[in-house]
């Protein structure tokens, strides 16, 4: 009897410890901070949103040499005229975000009244809709146009991704995202984490693995694998099928949850897209 | 020391008995498993291999090639080539399966000792 209570007490004790130490995301991101300081000590931290041409000298050069003359700028330009241009009932975006175009670093954000993650792409179709317009598809084409001109606006802004303490689902949804980036998905069994955070600075085929702090700045990406312009959950939709699971749908529930998880990770970097990528 | 080494054998005494056992009932199993397969067999499947598919996509789980290899049973099934049907639906199935286990073991997360 009394190794029962000892026990108890002694299992309440660990339950109640581990609680205590579940991360909070500041903590999430120090850890994710030093982790890349020990792996690339003379990497400066704002160099991250150079990708992974922060920590591959080789592909830095080339890449480099593709900004000289932007592959994204004709994306800023037809961005520009999206947003300059009214919708069928007279209105343009500047209703919407009367803040607008340098609107980037308001984004992703908890919705209290939606209770959930509000995306930019979300917003500028909801913005569509509301004016009676058909909602763009998410991954390229137009929606990559305009919100290259609107990331375009924005450079030198910083990450500032906010977690409201006033509305507990806003830490769930962040727990969401945190949980999805460290669950092994697919047939070949990978997590984000094994990858961008494990291996990172390994090679993977062709390509060096870059790290996950610095990912989020920078888009839409110009990639030349693509041959166009791509979007962020482009990008996650690539990187859940390469370990051959099935991708989920653009700012569905989960990449909302990971875009929000994500982008946290990055806070306090300037934003620095369009950008252009192998 | 010795002792771990024996244990080492008796246990690959057992997995090797159980293998061979496994074989056995398996090799019984083919021969009384009729060779010809049928239009219903093929149905059956296929049903069965996309309910699974379903049930790994019910937990976030479903495997980028799942639904591709389905529809090639199916398709095999329309041209009449049912034990090819049957196959493709059996491993899109056991994809299913794995799928579903790989996220309920993770259902609590766990952090690697890396992130710390
Ligand atoms: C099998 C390894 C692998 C896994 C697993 C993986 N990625 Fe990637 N990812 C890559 C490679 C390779 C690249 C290209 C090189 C780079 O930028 O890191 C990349 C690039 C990216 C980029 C673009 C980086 C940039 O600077 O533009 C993002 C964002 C990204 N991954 C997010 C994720 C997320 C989120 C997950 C989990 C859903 C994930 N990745 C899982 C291999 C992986």
């Amino acid at each position: 009897m009394k190794k029962i209570v000892l026990m108890t007490t002694a299992l309440l004790m660990v339950v109640g410890f581990s609680n205590a130490v579940m991360a909070s995301p500041e903590e999430d991101r120090q850890i994710f901070l030093n982790f890349y300081k020990e792996r690339f000590p003379n990497v400066p931290q704002d160099d991250y949103i150079n990708g992974v041409y922060a920590i591959d000298p080789v592909g830095r050069e080339n890449w480099e040499a593709i900004e000289e003359f932007p592959p994204y700028e004709t994306a800023i330009d037809a961005g520009k005229s999206m947003w300059d241009t009214a919708f069928a009932n007279g209105k343009t975006y500047s209703d919407c975000f009367p803040d607008g175009p340098a609107i980037m670093s308001k984004y992703p954000h908890w919705n209290k009244e939606k209770g959930s993650v509000i995306t930019l792409p979300l917003a500028l179709n909801a913005c569509r809709e509301a004016n009676g317009e058909k909602p763009l598809k998410y991954n390229k084409g137009a929606i990559a146009n305009i919100v290259s001109y609107i990331a375009y606006e924005s450079r030198d802004q910083v990450t500032n991704v906010v977690i409201p303490k006033d509305d507990p689902r806003a830490l769930e949804a962040y727990e969401m995202g945190k949980k999805f980036y460290f669950t092994k998905r697919g047939q070949l069994n990978f997590s984000c984490a094994n990858c961008h955070l494990q291996n990172v600075g390994m090679v993977l085929r062709t390509e060096i693995l870059g790290p996950a702090v610095g990912q989020t700045t920078h888009w839409p990406v110009y990639r030349s694998k693509w041959g166009e312009m791509g979007t962020l959950h482009r990008r996650f939709k690539g990187c859940n099928e390469q370990v051959r699971a099935k991708a989920f749908k653009p700012h569905g529930e989960e990449y909302r949850n990971l875009e929000y998880f994500l982008t946290y990770q990055s806070n306090n970097l300037p934003l620095n897209g369009p950008g252009a990528r192998k | 020391m010795r002792k771990t080494k024996y244990l080492g054998i008796l246990v690959l005494a057992f997995i090797l008995v159980g293998g061979i056992g496994c074989a056995t009932a398996s090799s019984d199993k083919m021969s009384s498993m009729k060779t010809e397969m049928t239009a219903d067999d093929a149905t059956a499947a296929i049903a069965a291999a996309d309910a699974a598919r379903k049930k790994a996509g019910s937990v976030s789980g479903e495997w980028r090639d799942t639904g591709k290899i389905i529809g090639e049973a199916e398709e095999a099934a329309k041209a009449g080539d049912f034990a090819k049907a049957v196959k493709l639906a059996n491993k899109a199935k056991v994809q299913g399966e794995r799928g579903y286990e790989q996220m309920v073991s993770q259902e609590k997360l766990r952090l690697p000792s890396y992130f710390k």
